[in-house]
């Protein structure tokens, strides 16, 4: 028990040991955090009212992000999966780099799923036996269930492994090989299970199609190995861990792959809709081309298909996937384009028209917008402090003996 | 046409007793700065608020369109309908009516004032011609909308006591049954207003429950049903205010350009302009 | 107007067990035609529960030392359990302090109530659409009854009139199409939607209703017997009453919004701000799961004016239309006004394909 403390204060004063840059980057992240302060503040006293969600639009942004994030979490799996299923060596040894973006990526979920509720304060309602939770019947409760538990099987696989090899012990490989096969499997599952939540509402023609998860999935796929790639670059850049360029290639063409399988899912969804377009495809429309004058999202839609069918020829061509110039360009691409699908492209149109057929449109307001840089901020941050001290501890730098020492 | 000294001395008097009644009318109105409101069919019935109970108006009227909004009594100024000719649902204790001869200026006179059974002479026959009088209620006497010329008005008015309508027998009915009257020629409606399938009820939903049920004539205009070329039972009211558009939205124009939503430019924008 | 006394059944209100033995010879007395003891529902309630007895002492303990107990009692509504998981105590706790908020803050006597679902009554609601005539006064008269939050900043409607094409099919657009090179694909006058949903219009503001080219379609909460809203609320604070009604509890709500992606008929408002409800229009009489006063961040709905309907009366939208295409009562009773409509009308139920199963039907003569 005692060594646990003393892990854990090594770790945070291995953290908190930064530079210039280190303390630069927190601060410029800080200041976000403390306008979602005011923003929160604004939200919690006055109401949803300072959004721009209306009765007709009521999932926005924040729930955008929310399903985008879900992805971002699970795509840390695409790390884990080659070192574990395949044996993949240069990612294997990076392996926990990616529990730590997984857990950063659930807590921004969070996050967002109390900036998207009315009455943050009832939470509590939610907690069995305190509460009442409406498990099997409400996908809402899947989904907290999944993504609390994936959040929790990445806490330990992470933190079992990061102590272990500040211990410098072996591994209980039955145990850790359980968490680490256990949370493969649930990594699919919590994006699933954000797709089952809006694609089980027939009232919702739009994302009413079994292809929703598969989707989902490609995507998350494509976007959260991009965004580790753009980590492990830094992390390259700026620390002393050398991330072999084998593992970046791999992630890289998980990318490509992922990213060409959504696209190819895209462009199914759009045949399918629009050769004979239905009632049940006025969303769509109104998402690719605007209906009757109403056309917020085209710009959206379509800069976000851009960007994706351009990330994605740069890295069908090794020579550009292998030049790590260009790489981080086509990551940007693939993270934003897949942020723009899932979020703007995704959730508002399938709110428009509204069941009944009203058209209406759907700006997010300045404080819902702080809101969501501040919670992508506060995740940075975790994601920072995550990252930092496992890298403290591959490297070494962090460890019982030297502790002890000291 | 045999017109007379005294039929013009009639007139003269009708218009003065008229008269009257308008004033008193008016100066009830300005008197306490009432709030009258209309029930179902526009100047066919007047409500005019009041307290029922402490902080209990018998109806909340409309401040855009002076409709009733809400009964706060359903039964407020009713009395009990009677026997139907037919059996229906309902006891004479759970109908409830209110009585139209209330609503009707002219009834409360008529008899006594001008249709007196000396003057003007009893008609021979049921045949059409033209009104010298009442051209306020029917505009064209020759052309009576109701029935389309295959009806007249003796057909529902009784031939010489006016403040009554008739029944097929030539027996009168009260002005407060118009029921009785329409259910001559209208037998599906009349079978459907019976069940509470057909018109208004207020009150209690219960089969057995107090009802005040509204009759023919507080929602539909008797002497033109169907409002000419628009061809509809109920004459058109102004309506209430659109819901406040929801935020993000300057207009609702995109409302009115119907057509294609497959984006395609053929249908967009002439449907209504 | 006869001011004779008349010989009338003093009838019963309708949630008393003994009603079929009321009405019986020897109850039938004599009163004037002033309204009968049963069309108050304010002096019923306050006969049954004696709850505004209670809440007058709230008021009244509440002027000596009005902030705090206002805090204590809104702080105690924080902890306040799931409505159907009180006991009777637990219940009459809950309702006695809202009252004495609710008195408070709007001035007057305000009543909660918790009447039960009655034994064999199942709510029914039918709408002759052949009849609407679109002039909006049950979206109007619902706002007068439930309590809605009302002005510029925040206005809820539960019940949502659309205005839908007559169509119009003409010559001229036979040509309209796409080019026929390969033959006729597309007529013309397809592109002119007559008589869909999806193509109504919502905020139309003629002078005067029914317009000649259009037939109007109200829309509303349909009390659904298999409620996709229901199925989807994490914290069952929606959920289906044994006479029908899908109702809340508000204060159980976290406002998730799940249920307003589930609902296929739009039939949900959030209350994205604090409710504006002028104390002037505050309706008094209510029930603790239909229209007593909301909070911010929760959902509400339209529950078949449950304060009325579960007192005998008919919900305001019914009363309030001036062509009686409302129609409301007991589907189980094959007297009833509904049942007599499904038996002899042509019915149907809006977005049948969805298999919720709405207890709220469409017909035409």
């Amino acid at each position: 028990m005692g060594s646990m403390i003393k892990f854990l204060t090594d770790y945070l004063a291995y953290v908190f040991k930064g530079g210039i840059k280190f303390y630069a980057w927190l601060a410029f992240l800080g200041i976000f955090v403390l306008i979602w302060g005011y923003g929160n503040y604004q939200q919690f006293t006055q109401g949803m009212i300072v959004t721009g969600l209306t009765d007709q639009i009521s999932w926005g942004l924040y729930l955008a992000n929310f399903v985008f994030l879900v992805g971002v979490a699970a795509g840390a799996v695409t790390v884990v999966f080659p070192a574990y299923v395949y044996h993949y060596e240069p990612l294997h040894k990076v392996t926990v780099l990616g529990e730590m973006l997984a857990i950063a990526a659930v807590i921004m979920c969070i996050l967002f799923v109390l900036s998207h509720m009315g009455r943050p304060d009832r939470l509590w309602h939610m907690i069995p036996v305190l509460g009442i939770y409406n498990f099997p019947n409400s996908m809402l409760t899947w989904d907290t269930m999944v993504l609390l538990g994936y959040m929790i099987l990445n806490l330990i696989g992470g933190f079992y492994f990061l102590y272990k090899r500040y211990m410098n012990r072996e591994i209980n490989k039955k145990f850790y090989l359980t968490i680490i096969f256990i949370a493969i499997v649930w990594a699919l599952s919590i994006h699933t299970i954000t797709a089952f939540l809006i694609n089980t509402m027939p009232a919702r023609p739009m994302w009413h199609h079994g292809m929703m998860p598969i989707r989902f999935i490609s995507t998350a796929f494509a976007a959260g190995p991009s965004l580790i790639i753009l980590i492990f670059l830094i992390i390259r850049k700026n620390t002393r861990l050398w991330i072999e360029d084998d593992a970046i290639n791999m992630l890289s063409q998980i990318v490509a792959w992922c990213l060409g399988i959504g696209l190819f899912l895209t462009m199914s969804e759009v045949v399918t809709e629009l050769y004979h377009p239905t009632e049940h495809s006025q969303g769509l429309q109104y998402l690719m081309f605007g209906v009757h004058g109403l056309n917020n999202l085209v710009i959206w839609f379509w800069s976000s298909m851009a960007f994706m069918v351009t990330a994605f020829i740069m890295l069908l061509i090794p020579r550009v996937r292998k030049n790590y110039k260009l790489l981080p360009i086509a990551c940007v691409l693939t993270f934003v384009g897949v942020w723009i699908d899932k979020g703007m492209g995704l959730l508002i149109p399938g709110s428009v028209p509204t069941p009944i057929g009203e058209f209406t449109q759907y700006s997010p307001t300045f404080i819902e917008i702080f809101n969501c840089i501040g919670n992508w901020a506060i995740g940075f941050i975790i994601l920072t402090i995550l990252l930092k001290g496992a890298i403290g501890v591959l490297l070494g730098d962090v460890k019982y003996a030297e502790a002890e020492a000291a | 046409m045999d017109f007379k000294r005294e039929d013009i001395m009639n007139r003269v008097e009708i218009r003065a007793i008229a008269t009257m009644l308008f004033l008193a009318g008016m100066s009830g109105a300005y008197g306490e700065e009432e709030v009258v409101c209309y029930e179902s069919r526009k100047d066919a019935s007047k409500v005019v608020q009041k307290e029922v109970e402490p902080g209990l108006p018998n109806v909340v009227c409309s401040p855009v369109t002076g409709a009733v909004l809400w009964w706060g009594d359903p039964y407020d100024g009713t009395e009990a309908m009677g026997e139907m000719p037919i059996e229906a649902d309902y006891s004479t204790a759970e109908a409830l009516v209110k009585p139209r001869e209330e609503q009707l200026t002219l009834i409360q006179i008529c008899g006594v004032a001008c249709h007196n059974g000396v003057f003007p002479p009893v008609p021979k026959d049921k045949n059409p011609r033209k009104l010298t009088m009442h051209q306020d209620i029917v505009p064209d006497s020759m052309d009576l909308q109701h029935g389309r010329g295959a009806i007249w008005c003796l057909d529902c008015h009784h031939t010489t006591t006016r403040n009554k309508l008739v029944d097929n027998f030539g027996k009168e009915i009260s002005f407060n049954q118009p029921q009785k009257l329409c259910g001559k020629c209208h037998g599906p409606v009349y079978r459907d207003w019976r069940e509470g399938i057909h018109g208004k009820r207020i009150g209690e939903w219960a089969t057995d429950g107090t009802k005040r049920w509204f009759v023919c004539t507080e929602c539909h205009n008797p002497h033109d049903v169907q409002h000419g070329a628009r061809n509809s039972g109920f004459a058109a009211i102004p309506p209430e205010a659109a819901p406040k558009l929801p935020k993000g939205m300057e207009n609702a124009d995109h409302e009115r350009h119907h057509g294609s939503a497959s984006g395609s430019a053929a249908g967009d924008g002439d449907a209504h302009e | 107007m006869s001011k004779e006394k008349i010989p009338v059944v003093n009838l019963p209100q309708h949630n008393s067990p003994q009603k079929k033995e009321v009405i019986s010879q020897e109850s039938v007395q004599h009163y004037d035609p002033e309204p009968p003891a049963s069309t108050s529902r304010r002096k019923f309630i306050k006969n049954v529960s004696g709850m505004s007895a209670a809440s007058l002492l709230g008021t009244a303990a509440l002027m000596t030392n009005s902030d705090d107990v206002n805090a204590n009692t809104e702080w105690a509504e924080h902890f306040q359990g799931n409505y159907r998981l009180m006991t009777d105590a637990e219940k009459q706790e809950t309702v006695e302090r809202l009252e004495r908020r609710y008195s408070r803050e709007y001035e007057k006597d305000v009543t909660v109530a918790t009447t039960d679902a009655e034994d064999g009554v199942l709510f029914g609601y039918a709408l002759n659409i052949q009849k609407c005539i679109g002039c909006r006064r049950c979206a109007k008269a619902c706002v007068e009854e439930n309590n809605q939050s009302r002005g510029d900043e925040q206005e809820i409607e539960w019940i949502r009139v659309l205005k839908m094409e007559k169509g119009e099919f003409t010559p001229e657009r036979m040509n309209d199409g796409y080019p026929g090179d390969f033959g006729i694909q597309v007529g013309g006058n397809a592109y002119h939607a007559a008589g869909v949903v999806l193509e109504g219009e919502h905020y139309y503001e003629p002078e005067e209703v029914p317009e000649a080219d259009s037939f109007y379609m109200p829309i509303a909460c349909m009390q659904c017997e298999k409620p996709p809203c229901v199925k989807v609320c994490p914290v069952r604070t929606t959920y289906r009453e044994e006479d029908g009604p899908v109702v809340i509890d508000y204060n159980w709500c976290i406002g998730c919004r799940m249920c307003i992606g589930a609902c296929p008929y739009w039939a949900r408002r959030f209350n994205w701000g604090e409710p504006n409800l002028p104390k002037e229009d505050m309706n008094p009489d209510t029930h603790y799961l239909g229209n007593r006063p909301r909070m911010k961040g929760v959902v509400e709905k339209c529950t078949f004016c449950i304060q009325r309907t579960r007192q005998g009366r008919y919900p305001a939208c019914v009363e309030v239309c001036p062509v009686g295409a409302r129609k409301f009562g007991n589907l189980l009773d094959p007297k009833s006004e509904v049942r007599k409509i499904l038996a002899s009308k042509r019915v149907f139920r809006l977005k049948a394909e969805m298999n919720t199963y709405p207890k709220f039907f469409y017909y035409v003569d």
